[in-house]
């Protein structure tokens, strides 16, 4: 159970009184925490992120919001603020991510069991997926995609560590079907946001026999083996096959792999008479025609008048262009369009 | 095994006046007679130990007798046991950052940074409460506290410096790296050993394990040519006599070999009891793709465990570049039918390939320059070179 020599929240609002206070007063309130409508009243706040300083007091238990009340505020950010739609979503993003990461301090102070970790982060681990796909498009002034991977993979290297805890611990409680169930689906995202990696290979090796076993793990591993053994073809086959957001996670590491293929196959199908459908290369790499006409003008290679076939040339590839930026895929936005987002982002339901 | 604690310590005594660093580490260790004897078990030897050893000696002496009094404990303490060591381990900083321009005590650190290791690893198993790998973390720590003092002695004489004792740290470093899986901290201690001017007079035994553990690492890193040429000198230059040594070597050095086109000889394998990797080689050597599968998925917790799975799993373009051969040996020609590749991984048991998969093969081998060719999608022909289609694995 908790540990008690570390200071226990106490507050059973989003937002300690002292911070709303001072917030109100100074006129610190975001956007979404103003009431609906009316510019100067506000609405629901929530804690805001503060930096650990050396000269800021040890927080007091009133200062820190209880397991039900974080459990609470997640909820709250992932349902309410993020299906709000009178602002465009990266700011939306701003304000969630923000709020979520002071969450994730307030684990760490009140040192939280791995069960109850587990809870919080699982949610914020969906929501950064999630959202690295939704504004991957967006400029780097509008949405940081690297400061966002830093922060998924930090929140899944500590969830992935309860885990651990909770396998190796000496009187094992079962996990919940349910559990299980959300265990199964953040490994399977390690998996395909760590695509290919040695470390995420090792680990998917030696987990437990239950993970290895659940379909959709298998399934994300089997893309992960064959994306290190170099078999592209079932990688491309596989990831359509994914379920929503491990499509989107997916979708991050399309172009390279795009990229890649492409590059083979101007030194496989290296002449100068022939060409290669273009049939055949929209079945290979996943895109709509008018982006494979893309692809080929940025990496140039070539196509017949009538577009109907590519000639590949070794030595035309253009070996020193910048791998295209990640896109918003037509097949993960027809999947994402059939889900009720805040269902999935806190992990209720998984499947359709 | 000295009777009374006076007797031991007046043991500890002369050893260090004598500057027999050889001695002095067995009276430290734990593997040691002296560890049986009840009369050193004391909760509180410090007045005892001040009374007969110089600073900073004493606690390192002090925290020995510690750690002997709660490993003797039922069950033993060993939390409590390694932080004593830990603090042992520190003690012997002091030590050698006191000796100016000698180095007799090295093999005192040896000991015991070994001991932290092995009670670090006691730890790890059977107490609770922290992130697996932590006290393993924490004890390389300590290591890396001696190993600053032995690189920065860099005035003494050849003979004298602590440097000699880096390569010995290093292979424990090593070991507990591979241990919790961080291999990128291995960095910069190989980078440490390589600036070494006289790298070459390291023992020839912490040699060996040396090589041994940098020739994994390059083979992580997929630097497979590194890591045959380490592998290599450690095998060949680890004595018969340790078998299983050399049977730990092969487990790395095998594969690797295999992946640049090197197959193993069976006697090899069989004095070794490594007949897995013969069954692998013939499964390669035949291209046939499914019993590969068979044996990979058979052998799997095997594999998994040597850490050389992931290894094994590259292995499978080599079995398709090989079945690919077998088909142009019976066409003899160099327009081959695609279609006859697809009947070959057909054949092979491979009942889920298509068309389009089989070109996704042959198209990867020709980048990798595993085929020398080039494919014609219009008339689904690979046309190979004249020369040399199948060029040997070791050149490309």
């Amino acid at each position: 159970m908790a540990n008690p020599r570390h200071v226990r929240g106490s507050c059973e609002s989003f937002c300690p009184d002292a911070e709303a206070k001072m917030r109100i007063k100074e006129k610190l309130l975001n956007y979404f925490e103003y009431k609906d409508g009316q510019k100067h009243v506000p609405g629901i706040l929530v804690k805001e992120f503060t930096r650990s300083a050396a000269d800021a007091k040890v927080p007091k238990a009133k200062d820190m919001r209880t397991e039900r009340c974080l459990m609470k505020t997640v909820e709250y950010l992932l349902k309410d603020i993020l299906m709000d739609e009178r602002k465009p979503y990266h700011l939306a993003y701003d304000f969630i991510f923000d709020r979520l990461r002071m969450v994730r301090r307030e684990i760490v102070i009140q040192q939280f069991n791995a069960r109850q970790t587990i809870r919080l982060l699982e949610p914020m681990i969906m929501f950064l997926a999630y959202s690295r796909y939704r504004l991957c498009t967006e400029p780097i002034e509008k949405f940081d995609p690297k400061i966002c991977n830093q922060h998924l993979q930090e929140c899944l290297n500590m969830v992935l560590s309860c885990y651990n805890e909770l396998d190796d611990a000496v009187q094992k409680d079962q996990p919940t079907i349910r559990d299980a169930e959300r265990r199964c689906f953040i490994e399977s995202l390690y998996q395909i946001f760590n695509l290919g990696t040695p470390e995420a290979l090792v680990r998917g090796l030696t987990l437990p026999a239950q993970v290895r076993k659940d379909e959709i793990f298998k399934l994300a591993f089997s893309i992960c083996m064959n994306y290190h053994q170099g078999n592209l073809y079932r990688v491309i086959k596989g990831l359509p096959q994914l379920p929503h957001i491990l499509c989107a996670v997916a979708a991050a590491k399309l172009q390279t792999i795009r990229r890649r293929i492409l590059e083979i196959f101007t030194h496989a199908y290296n002449n100068k008479q022939l060409t290669v459908p273009a049939a055949y290369l929209l079945r290979l790499t996943l895109v709509e025609p008018q982006e494979l006409f893309g692809l080929c003008r940025h990496y140039n290679i070539a196509l017949t008048p009538d577009r109907q076939a590519l000639h590949f040339i070794k030595t035309d590839f253009k070996s020193d262009a910048e791998t295209i930026k990640a896109q918003r895929e037509p097949f993960v936005e027809q999947k994402l369009s059939r889900i009720y987002l805040p269902e999935v982002l806190l992990l209720r339901k998984l499947w359709l | 095994m000295f009777g009374t604690v006076n007797n031991y310590l007046s043991g500890v005594l002369r050893a260090a006046e004598d500057y027999d660093g050889d001695n002095l580490a067995t009276f430290l260790s734990l593997r040691d007679v002296h560890v049986q004897n009840h009369n050193l078990y004391i909760a509180q030897p410090e007045k005892l130990v001040e009374r007969m050893l110089k600073p900073p000696l004493d606690e390192v002496v002090g925290a020995h007798l510690k750690v002997l009094y709660y490993l003797a404990q039922e069950p033993p303490n060993y939390m409590d046991a390694y932080n004593q060591q830990a603090a042992s381990c520190s003690a012997v900083v002091k030590l050698l950052q006191q000796l100016k321009d000698e180095n007799w005590c090295l093999p005192l650190m040896y000991r015991v940074c070994l001991d932290l290791r092995y009670l670090a690893q006691a730890c790890e198993k059977h107490c609770r409460g922290f992130t697996p790998g932590h006290i393993l973390e924490k004890a390389a720590d300590c290591m890396m506290a001696c190993f600053r003092v032995c690189a920065a002695d860099g005035r003494a004489s050849e003979e004298e410096t602590k440097r000699l004792g880096m390569m010995n740290l290093v292979n424990q470093l090593f070991k507990v790296y591979f241990r919790i899986n961080k291999l990128h901290l291995c960095k910069p201690l190989i980078r440490a050993i390589d600036n070494c001017a006289f790298k070459e007079s390291f023992p020839l035994p912490e040699q060996i394990t040396y090589k041994y553990f940098v020739g994994r690492r390059a083979m992580f890193d997929s630097n497979y040519r590194m890591a045959v040429e380490d592998l290599s000198y450690a095998f060949t230059h680890c004595p018969d006599r340790f078998t299983s040594n050399k049977r730990l070597i092969l487990i790395y050095l095998v594969p690797v070999k295999m992946l640049l086109g090197y197959l193993p000889r069976k006697s090899l394998l069989e004095r070794y009891d490594l007949l897995l990797f013969h069954d692998l080689a013939l499964a390669l050597k035949a291209g046939n793709v499914n019993k590969f599968d068979e044996i990979v998925h058979e052998q799997e917790l095997v594999l998994i465990r040597s850490g050389i799975y992931l290894l094994v799993e590259k292995l499978k373009f080599i079995v398709y570049r090989n079945l690919f051969k077998k088909v142009f040996a019976i066409r003899q020609t160099h327009q081959l039918d695609m279609s006859d590749f697809l009947s070959a991984l057909q054949f092979v048991g491979v009942t889920d390939v298509s068309m389009d998969e089989t070109h996704c093969i042959i198209a990867n081998l020709i980048y990798d320059g595993k085929i020398k060719g080039y494919i014609s999608h219009a008339h689904n022909k690979l046309v190979v070179s004249k020369q040399n289609p199948f060029p040997p694995l070791i050149s490309t």
